[in-house]
């Protein structure tokens, strides 16, 4: 099984980010918080036999956020003793948190190894100064590199994310690349630039004071990223992840493989027994719940058969591996028109989208959408 | 109670929508002491839910009403519902037939509308004794003085002719019952001649069969006597014969004056026909009551289910309607755009919208509904005329030697100030102004010629807008004229989208076709590869465009294992698929094909 536990805190609030995320907190509330995650863990153990009996293995830890590396070392310490160290690591364990360059200090560092997290994923998200004002992140390019030397020196595994967004230029994000592949970053993840309604990026774009670039421009980036980083040795396993062969985030693996995962903390998702689970998003109402001792869930989603079937072939679909030609119902995707338009290959009994495919990868999923859910 | 034609009156109200007719009606009703207490639900008559909504009435309902006049005489009022729309004119000209006298009602705030002037006008022809009423007085910003003077230039009344009522407070009602009983005439006929009933509504009644609601001009009909339909010489016996109050009240006969129903038990409603006339089979009348025309439907559009399942619902529900609707009529019909579907043809805008919604709404269909269309003459090279009323299906060009279409006259009341933009929005759709003539200080009445086909494109909404919301419009088929007339078609990616195809004249082909091009490149949502959309008239492309595909947010971050999100965002794009039809490769949704109609000229 694999463990998710989602830390709200931020120093400031990134403009495209619509996570469960407050700026708004001091030692007190992140004690309570501590408390909250532990509370959350021992309830839902007496809910759930096997996860009270620990009889099942942890394949996978991974504290997101918000900002992991905003907690204190001994409050990390607690969290990480609580919730990892009541179970038993099954014997290739991953253990990931997610920092942020300005707050990942060495002696932050050395606790998180310390604590048994080898694994370390960076918010980077570009090294241009002007692509970061817009994006609203806290730290410039310098401390982002800094940040990656550190962790790179530090954590036998580094990950790092970029938005692929507006502003920038596609010979900057390949040199940058190099730069972090060269400090030794061993796994990129690639996000395209989402708006999502609520942000102050969303209001920057309705009030015309950014543009965001046409979907030409992002596939060129896209195509380009993808590209560069292959001749890096770094290989794509997923429409948004590349790895070095055998670095690939089995965490993130363990989702789209459909197994369980438990999630803790404000906003968490957890997928256990057939059902998903999403927790309150608002950090009061998560704690309000467990403190009256009811399981902090805003929505439980029971999966029936076609709902469990189109996530598992979309899942699929998005990851290199491919899509079993057999959970592809009849006359949904023409298969050789795809091969001609290179947008997939059929290797054997799958059908593994190319770069090009990724790219149209949510009419894909429409297709099968419109064919597993009627 | 015995029959006598000196203490009856057979009347109708004609007004324009919302003037009031239906709530004038219940008064009437109410006073009278025909309805009571909780069978008093607003606008009775209106028998659909659709009728109620809307505040039209569709399907006219006659009643009888006891009265009791201030001098303590008891009378038989029969109030013959009228429809209020102008797609119903015919049978507005039958009700009138049946009548002797009309109310003719118009609203205290927004005086004389076109619809009142043609009404009043066909009720004059039908030798109506017409009783003026003003209703709505209770209204703050009712104008009586002023629409008295309207009343007193359109009719030539005396002012103390004309009736000031309010149908809401129920002021002024006494009076117009006891003006109804002294300026009705008593109904004209003889019962001693032979039967003579004139038709001017039928309905469809699952237990007894077709329902004809009739007036008696001559002789008398007794229950299980032999009847004629003298349009097609069908046969039938009458199982039950009687008056309306909210239900039929059986009787054992009718004569020459009454109003009543016929229960013929025939199995279709199509074959008693609203203007038709009914006699004796044993000893028929020698000539029918004149003025008989079979219903002619003007606009026709295209009705196809969404979702090709329910073909057979809709064939059902438009059967079902028919049994009630003489006038709706339809045929199979098949697209390469849209599937299977029909082609249904309908007197007017307003009957095709309503349609349209009962089908929706009573039958629980997902439809999508082609550009109405009208009857199109093609005269072709051989001499040979064809009737053409789907675009799609038009002759080849070569072989055509002109097109004709239908030209009506319409009529449109609209205060002084919007004379500018009627005229324009007019004449932009091809119309000619045939008249001018100031009504009164403010208003005016603007005839045109207007080609039907750009009336029903968009020409209401359009007069609606430029007026305000002031102007109001009635019209009538003329006759069948040629013009310069093309076939503009649509095409997807290669593929014609038959459904879009319309007739347009040359000279608007072009601007048409590319407003047409830019509103679907709106309405097109990204797909996987680009979308040409181009327009052409033969093999000529006027205008082309392009839809780019669609590539964005296809990396969102599954956030902390979030699938569901992913998921039910599927969902719901499933859902919203739903309502898409896949022509060729493209995915075009419903809103597209209505979208011809709100391109602006």
């Amino acid at each position: 099984m694999g463990l998710y536990i989602h830390v709200p805190f931020c120093g400031s609030i990134c403009s495209y980010c619509h996570f469960a995320r407050t700026s708004v907190h001091d030692r007190s509330s992140r004690e309570q918080y501590v408390d909250g995650v532990l509370a959350e863990l021992a309830l839902r153990g007496e809910k759930c036999r096997v996860l009270g009996d620990g009889m099942r293995p942890l394949d996978t830890a991974y504290f997101g956020g918000g900002t992991p590396s905003l907690l204190e070392p001994d409050l990390m310490r607690r969290l990480v003793t609580g919730t990892v160290g009541t179970f038993d690591p099954a014997p290739d364990f991953e253990f990931t948190a997610e920092a942020n360059p300005e707050s990942l200090t060495r002696e932050l560092a050395e606790v998180w190894l310390d604590l048994g997290i080898e694994r370390v994923s960076l918010g980077v998200q570009s090294l241009q100064d002007d692509v970061l004002r817009v994006l609203g992140r806290s730290c410039n390019s310098v401390m982002a590199r800094q940040a990656l030397k550190l962790a790179c020196g530090i954590f036998p595994r580094v990950s790092a994310d970029w938005i692929l967004g507006p502003d920038l230029r596609i010979d900057y994000l390949l040199a940058e690349l190099s730069e972090a592949a060269d400090l030794g970053v061993e796994h990129f993840s690639l996000y395209i630039l989402e708006i999502h309604q609520g942000t102050a990026l969303q209001q920057d774009v309705r009030r015309g004071r950014l543009v965001l670039p046409g979907d030409e421009l992002t596939e060129r980036l896209y195509l380009a990223a993808g590209e560069h980083l292959e001749k890096l040795g770094i290989e794509q396993y997923e429409v948004a992840n590349f790895s070095r062969p055998g670095a690939e985030s089995r965490h993130n693996g363990n989702y789209w493989n459909g197994r369980p995962y438990l999630g803790l903390g404000p906003g968490a998702h957890g997928f256990w027994g057939r059902r998903r689970y999403a927790n309150e998003a608002d950090p009061d109402r998560w704690s309000e719940a467990l403190a009256s001792g009811r399981l902090p869930e805003a929505e439980v989603d029971p999966l029936d058969l076609p709902a469990r079937r189109l996530e598992r072939a979309i899942l699929a679909l998005r990851t290199c591996r491919g899509l079993p030609l057999d959970w592809l119902p009849a006359q949904t995707l023409d298969l050789e028109k795809g091969q001609a338009m290179g947008w997939w290959k059929v290797n054997g009994d799958r059908l593994i989208l190319t770069r090009l495919g990724f790219l149209r990868v949510d009419g894909f999923e429409e297709a099968l959408a419109g064919r597993i859910l009627s | 109670m015995s029959f006598n034609r000196e203490y009856t009156r057979n009347f109708c109200i004609i007004a324009h929508i919302d003037h009031g007719k239906s709530t004038l009606a219940d008064r009437l009703l109410e006073v009278t002491g025909t309805l009571k207490g909780k069978e008093l639900q607003e606008q009775v008559l209106d028998s659909m839910d659709l009728e109620r909504e809307r505040g039209i009435t569709i399907k006219s309902h006659p009643i009888r009403m006891d009265y009791r006049d201030q001098e303590g005489k008891a009378w038989v009022l029969n109030l013959i519902d009228t429809p209020g729309h102008v797609d119903f004119h015919y049978e507005v000209s039958r009700s009138l037939a049946a009548c002797e006298g009309a109310l003719l009602v118009v609203d205290a705030v927004q005086g004389v509308q076109a619809q009142t002037i043609n009404n009043m006008y066909l009720a004059i022809e039908h030798d109506l004794a017409i009783v003026p009423v003003i209703n709505k007085i209770d209204l703050p910003a009712a104008r009586p003085e002023y629409v008295q003077e309207q009343f007193i230039d359109l009719l030539g009344c005396d002012p103390d002719e004309i009736h000031m009522v309010s149908a809401k407070t129920g002021e002024g009602i006494p009076q117009l019952l006891e003006a109804i009983i002294a300026e009705v005439p008593a109904p004209v006929g003889d019962p001693s001649t032979q039967a003579k009933a004139l038709i001017f509504d039928s309905i469809f009644d699952p237990y007894v069969g077709a329902v004809a609601y009739v007036r008696m001009f001559g002789g008398m009909i007794r229950k299980g006597q032999k009847i004629k339909l003298m349009s097609n010489d069908l046969q039938f016996e009458v199982g039950d014969l009687g008056w309306f109050r909210l239900d039929r009240i059986g009787q054992k006969s009718l004569e020459a004056g009454e109003v009543g129903y016929i229960a013929t038990g025939a199995k279709d409603v199509r074959h008693i026909r609203v203007g038709d006339t009914i006699t004796l089979a044993e000893d028929p009348c020698a000539e029918p009551w004149p003025g008989y025309a079979e219903a002619k439907p003007m606009v026709f559009s295209g009705l196809y289910p969404t979702d090709n399942d329910q073909y057979d619902d809709l064939l059902e529900a438009l059967q079902k309607l028919q049994m009630n609707d003489a006038s709706l009529s339809w045929e199979k019909e098949s697209s390469a755009a849209l599937g299977f579907g029909f082609r249904c043809g309908f007197l007017g805008l307003l009957h095709l919208e309503i349609i349209q919604e009962r089908l929706e709404r009573e039958y629980n269909l997902n439809l999508i509904a082609t550009l109405p269309n009208v009857e199109y003459e093609v005269l072709l090279r051989d001499g040979s005329v064809e009737r053409c009323e789907n675009p799609a299906l038009l002759p080849d060009a070569k072989d055509i030697q002109e097109i004709r279409e239908p030209i009506v006259h319409a009529s449109v009341i609209t205060p002084k100030e919007f004379v500018g933009p009627v005229i324009q929005i007019s004449l932009d759709r091809r119309g000619v102004q045939t008249k001018m003539e100031y009504l009164d200080t403010e208003r005016v009445n603007i005839d045109f010629d207007l080609p039907l086909n750009e009336l029903v494109v968009d020409y209401y909404d359009k007069l609606k807008s430029v007026t305000k919301g002031y102007a109001s419009l009635d019209y009538e088929y003329r006759r069948h004229r040629a013009d310069d007339l093309v076939r503009l078609d649509i095409v997807l990616n290669g593929d014609l989208v038959d459904a879009l195809t319309c007739i347009v004249h040359r000279e608007n082909a072009y601007s048409w076709g590319l407003k047409l091009c830019q509103k679907l490149k709106e309405l097109i949502p990204r797909q996987m590869f680009a979308v040409a959309i181009q327009a052409a008239v033969g093999s000529r492309v006027l205008a082309r465009t392009s839809v780019r595909p669609f590539r964005k947010n296809v990396t969102a971050k599954c956030y902390g294992g979030d699938i569901s999100r992913k998921r039910k965002l599927l969902e719901k794009q499933k859902e919203g698929k739903k309502r898409m039809k896949q022509v060729g490769s493209v995915e075009i949704p419903q809103d597209a094909f209505l979208a011809v109609l709100k391109v602006e000229r």
